[in-house]
Formats: C-alpha cells, structure tokens, sequence
C-alpha cells in the first residue's frame, strides 16, 4: 500500500480543495479589498510554514492595512488591560431560578480538583418563617471577586491581588499560609490547604490536577505547592483562557448562573446587574462584589 | 579605686557562693526543661513534615492555640518592657530590682512569639516573603517589621543596662567574667562620664521603646484582630487598647512571679514592700483591664448584631464557656483582686505570688478567647460552625517552644549579670 500511498493523498487533498469556497468570491462579496485579502492570506501561509518573518510580514501590510480599516486596525497589540479596556468578569446569580441541587458545587469540585475539605463553591440553604408560611432560600457563594478585597488588603506578602481583569488570584508560590486572609474574608470564600487527598477513595486522585491561574503544577504530592497555602475560586480561570464559561456557570441545571464582561454595557451581566432585582452580598462592608445576586 | 577592687572582690566571692548554692536546684531545673524541650522538639519536627494536619484547625477556625499563645508572648514582652520603662524612663527606683529581668524578659517573650507565629505558618520555609515582599496595607507585614526592631532596641537597651556589671564582672575570673570578657571592649571603663552617658542612652532607648512598644508592638499586634471587619467581635476601635493594658497586666505579673520564686529558690530575702507595691500596680491595671472589657461586650451586645451576639453566646454561654467564666474570669480576675485586696493575703509574698502566678494563666485564657470564639462563629449563619480545641500535638509543641523560651531565659541568667548586684541592693537598701 505503501507505494500507492502518494497517489491517494493528492486525491484527499482535492476532495479537501474542491470543499474550500472560493478566496475571490468570498473577498468580492466583501467590502474590502479583494487584492490585499488575497495577498495576506498567500503570505500568511508563508508566515507558517517559516518562509517569511511576522515582523516583514507586518512591515509589508501595516500601511496598507491603516489605509483600508483605519482606526480599527491596531499594530498588533491587543486591548491595553492596564488602561481598563480589557474585560472585568462578573457573576450574576439569578435566586429565583436556583433550586439548591448543587450541581455547581459539584462541577467545582470536578473542574478544580479541589482536596476534601475545600469546596470553591457552596449553597448556603436556609428556611425562613414559620411553617406553613416558610421560604427556602438557596445562596450560592462562589468568591465575589471583591473589588476591594478585603483579603488582599491584608496578604502581609501581597501573595493574593487583584487582576486587571477583576479576578482575585493567589500567587501559591508566594503564600506563606499564614491564613490572615482566611480570617478577614467577609464571604468564608477562603479554604486552607491542608494536604488532604482523595487517594483513599479514588486511585490516581492525586495525578490529575487543575491549572489553577493557568499554571499547571502536576501531581499533587505531600508538601508540594499548593499543599500548605490558601486556595479559592479563581472565576475558573483556566477556562476563561480558552474562551470556556467557568464550570458552575456551564452546568447550572436551571441557568441561573450568568457570566460575562461588566465594561460591556450591551453584556447580558450588566443589563442583569442593572436590573432593580439586584443586589450584592454584605455591601454594607465595601468590598463591592463583582458577583451579582437578582432576589 | 581601691575601695572599687575591695569591692570587686567581696563580690565575686559572693558569687561563687551564690553559684554553689545555685547549682543544685538550677541542675534540676535545666534538666527538667531539657526533657520538655526535646519532647516537644519531637512534635516540633513531626510538625514540619505532616504540615498543619497535626492541628484541629479548619478553614473556619484557622488561627487557634499557636496563635493565641504567640499574642500571649507579644503581651507579655509588651508589659514587661514597659515596666522596665518606668524604672529606667521615669525614675520608679522602687523597682529597680527587676528591671535587666524585665528588659531580658521582653527579648526572651519575643522570641518565643515569634517561634509560635513560625509554627503556625503553613509555609514556614517562606517566611521572609513577608518582608521581601512587604505589603504596606497589611498590619501583619507591619508587626512583622516591628517585632524586628523592638527585639534589636531591647537588645540594645539591656547591654547598656548591664554595661557596668560586665566591666566589672569581666575583671573577675568567673564564667560570667569570661561571657562579659567576650562582649565588652578591652578599655571600657566605669567612671562618672561613662554612667552620665549610658543613663542618658537608656533614656533615649526608653522613650523611643514606649510608642514602638505601645503603638507598633502591642497596639498594632490588637490591630491585626481589630481591621478584621468581617469578625464584629474585633472590629472596635478599643480593641487595640485592651490589648496594651491587658499586656501591662501580665508582664506585671509575670515579673512579680518570677522576682518571688527565683528570690525563694535562691534563699535570698524578698523585698516585701516592692512586692507589695508592685501587686498593687498590677491589680490597677488588670481592674482598667475588665473595665475596658466591660465595655467592649456591653457595646457589641447592645448592637445586636447576629454575628456579634453568636460570638458572645460561644464564649460566655457555650460548652466551653469554662474558659471565659473560670479561667479568664475566677482566675484571672475576681481571685487574684481578692488577694490584693483582703487585709489578711495583702501583705502575704506567698499568697501574692500566687495571684500574680493565677492573673498570668488568666491571661493566656483571655488570649484564648480572644482568638477562638470569633473564628468559631462562620461569616454566614449557613456555613458550618468552627469546633475547636487544640490536639495533644499542639499542645506538645506548645510545650516545646515554652521550654526553650525558658531555657534561653535560664541560661542568659546563668551567663549575663541580669540579677541586680550587691551593689544596687545597698543602694536600694539605703
């Protein structure tokens, strides 16, 4: 088969080609400049295949490109987050639609690999009034991602900060455990690593982990980090990094969970966090959540 | 000079007959905490390698007996510095006897602090992160900057206060001759100028000691519990403050307790009239003391706020209310007060020392209290309750970490001129 093997994949490759739309067609329809498409996409793929450099490649197009799309065209940079263009995460969590399954304390625990003892997320359930006139509330509380972090303030090590993009993050590298932050934290949204595994239960619990902050650190073994540090949600982080709602979010049985961008006035969170329904927990406190609650 | 050399020698006869007379007891007594170290020094090492499992604390009670022993240590360091202040800063010469032991008391309690807040550190290996990488907002980062300094100041202040002694001493042939040959210069001498300049230095000390140890140590050590707005039961402006007046209170004991046993152990005479004046100044401070307390749980209780009250229903009305009602209070307070004040034990040395032996374990139960019930209430009603009470290996390396701070104490009486000498007592006896 060997010998045919040539033959064959230039007919795969056809199949493949005859699939492909047209490159003119498509730049014809378009409003911009057919010739300019075509030529970046030829050199593009040279780009790739390490015939030509990005730096040419962006010296060759970069005065035709402010030419045709003007203001639109930025040379190569992304948003400026430390102007606060970049996205602030926030959480709306719609009370009504809560049912306390705890589906999204499950999925927390799945997605961040949590030890025992640690839950990112919890649903506080409480009954109010007296039978029969009684109310079941179920509070999700997942880090709110204070804006003025009461945690941070008081990090003798600035081991926990806040991110540009509204995050709260822990550097575990740093972390000395001294657990200050544990303490100050108005949410309990804050757990300490004491070292506990699955391992018991669970063969091979301790070989998968989670890259919290995007790092990925492999096994969890004794005395590694993050073992001996302070831990918490992180809007699951390493999926925001792939474009991935985080996980509560995701598989909230009654979507009652909602994510996106606050700077974004058109995002369905800011619509919700304007909504009279909301509210946030503890604001007499001043750490201004970034999760929002609709009761 | 010739009367100094009589004197020299008068005294350093008396010396080695006060070592002869020493020796027996203070074999056993460093032999005993020789066993408590290393007993506790096994916990200490098995500590560091099965981590902060070996405590009973969780993520909703973290902080717990290490914690409230290392704020135990601070107070007393804290009260037994300030004493010393008013000797060498006011001129209270009444006290002069134990002021070297109260500065040399201070080092030791700071070290001894600072080991607990070691053992409680889940990362102990990283401990400089808190000064490499000092975040300013925070008043742990800040006390750890100013335990440093005020342990450098005391050490500083303590030489000076001991410099004639070790001049002296370091003409004589005895072991402590032989530690203050080491530590003194080869021309240092005593003379009018010299006592003029280092009375003047241990004034200056004193006086930049007394807002470092107030503010900076102690006050901003009752800071650290007091920024905490998410525990009501610490977030009072008068938190700090009790925590000053709590540490006058048991550094005074702690130094009366220590003047009458080592005084009793070495069959030497007790000054009564001090002991007497100086249980009345550690009474005065403890009845501010549950002043200000009287206040702080009046104010929270009539605030009515949930997290307030379930904090002060866990420590005055919960199982183990035992530590509020017994320790901090029978003991620590309405006793030892009765004592001091009840014509028949007012001028007893025996039962003095017993008051001020109970006002310091009263003490380690305010620290307790301190620490515990607020971390036992969670920050939601929801959330689990804390359910804490320190395991045998807290407790034994607790013990570890006591035993050397003793040992340190023991040994840097045994080496350094810390006990007043025959000198200062004619003086005092005039």
């Amino acid at each position: 088969m060997g010998l045919f093997s040539n033959e064959k994949k230039v007919d795969y490759d056809k199949i493949v080609d005859k699939m492909l739309p047209d490159a003119k067609k498509e730049m014809d329809e378009s409003q911009y400049d057919t010739e300019l498409g075509l030529n970046m996409a030829r050199d593009a793929r040279k780009v790739i295949s390490g015939k030509l450099k990005i730096e040419d490649f962006h010296k060759v197009y970069s005065s035709s490109l402010t030419k045709e799309f003007g203001n639109y065209y930025a040379s190569g940079d992304g948003p400026d987050i430390r102007k606060g263009d970049g996205p602030k995460w926030a959480m709306v969590i719609d009370l009504k639609k809560c049912v306390g399954c705890d589906t999204c304390t499950v999925s927390c625990k799945a997605e961040n690999r949590t030890p025992p003892g640690i839950s990112y997320n919890v649903v506080m359930e409480s009954l109010e009034g007296e039978f029969p006139n009684i109310k079941a509330v179920n509070l999700p509380r997942p880090c709110m991602q204070c804006d003025k972090p009461a945690c941070a303030q008081v990090c003798p090590t600035r081991a926990t900060y806040k991110m540009e993009n509204g995050i709260v993050a822990i550097d575990n590298d740093r972390c000395i455990g001294c657990r200050y932050c544990i303490v100050a934290c108005p949410y309990g949204a804050r757990s300490f690593d004491f070292g506990e595994s699955y391992e018991q239960e669970m063969q091979g619990a301790n070989d998968v982990t989670s890259p919290e902050y995007g790092v990925e650190r492999g096994n969890r073994e004794k005395g590694k980090t993050p073992i001996g540090t302070v831990r918490k949600c992180s809007f699951c982080f390493h999926r925001l990094q792939r474009g991935e709602e985080p996980a509560c979010v995701e598989t909230c049985i009654g979507d009652a969970r909602f994510f996106g961008d606050l700077n974004d006035p058109n995002s369905v969170v800011s619509k919700l966090a304007a909504s009279p329904r909301a509210f946030r927990l503890k604001e007499e406190l001043g750490t201004h959540p970034n999760v929002i609650y609709l009761r | 000079m010739a009367n100094l050399a009589v004197d020299l020698k008068e005294k350093s006869t008396s010396k080695s007959k006060i070592n002869v007379t020493l020796s027996k007891s203070f074999k056993i007594w460093i032999s005993a905490l020789t066993i408590a170290f290393l007993i506790g020094g096994y916990f200490i090492v098995e500590r560091f390698f099965t981590g902060l499992a070996a405590t009973n604390l969780s993520s909703i009670t973290p902080w717990g007996a290490w914690i409230a022993f290392y704020i135990f240590f601070v107070g007393l360091s804290a009260g037994s510095f300030l004493l010393s202040t008013l000797i060498y800063v006011f001129g209270m010469e009444e006290y002069e006897r134990v002021g070297k032991a109260a500065l040399f008391t201070a080092i030791v309690c700071m070290i001894v602090a600072l080991t607990f807040v070691l053992m409680d550190l889940g990362r102990p290996e990283r401990m400089l992160n808190a000064i490499i990488y000092w975040n300013v907002t925070s008043p742990l980062a800040w006390e750890v900057h100013f335990y440093l300094v005020y342990i450098g100041l005391l050490t500083v202040e303590l030489y000076i206060a001991m410099r004639e002694d070790l001049v002296r001493a370091a003409k004589t042939n005895s072991l402590k001759g032989f530690v203050a040959k080491l530590i003194t210069f080869k021309n240092a001498t005593i003379n009018a100028a010299t006592k003029k300049r280092d009375h003047m230095w241990m004034k200056i000390l004193g006086t930049v000691g007394i807002p470092l140890a107030i503010l900076g140590v102690h006050g901003g050590t009752g800071t650290i519990f007091a920024v905490v707005k998410a525990r009501p039961a610490w977030h009072t402006a008068l938190f700090p403050i009790i925590f000053v007046v709590s540490a006058m209170v048991s550094g005074t004991a702690l130094l009366l307790a220590m003047y009458i046993i080592k005084k009793k152990v070495q069959k030497q005479p007790i000054d009564q009239g001090m002991v007497v004046s100086l249980a009345k100044l550690m009474v005065g401070f403890l009845i501010i003391d549950l002043g200000l307390q009287f206040y702080e749980y009046l104010i929270g209780w009539y605030g009515l706020e949930t997290e307030h009250l379930d904090t002060l229903a866990t420590m005055m009305a919960s199982e183990k209310a035992w530590s509020f009602w017994i320790v901090q209070m029978l003991m620590g307070a309405v006793i030892p007060i009765t004592i001091v004040f009840w014509k028949k034990t007012s001028q007893n040395v025996n039962a003095l020392l017993a008051a001020a032996v109970l006002i310091v374990i009263g003490i380690i139960g305010v620290r307790f209290n301190i620490v515990v019930p607020p971390l036992v209430v969670p920050v939601f009603h929801e959330l689990p309750w804390g359910n804490y009470a320190p395991t045998i290996k807290e407790w034994m390396v607790s013990v570890g970490v006591v035993a050397m701070g003793l040992l340190i104490y023991s040994f840097g009486e045994l080496l350094l001129p810390i006990e007043e000498t025959s000198d200062e007592v004619s003086h005092n006896g005039k």
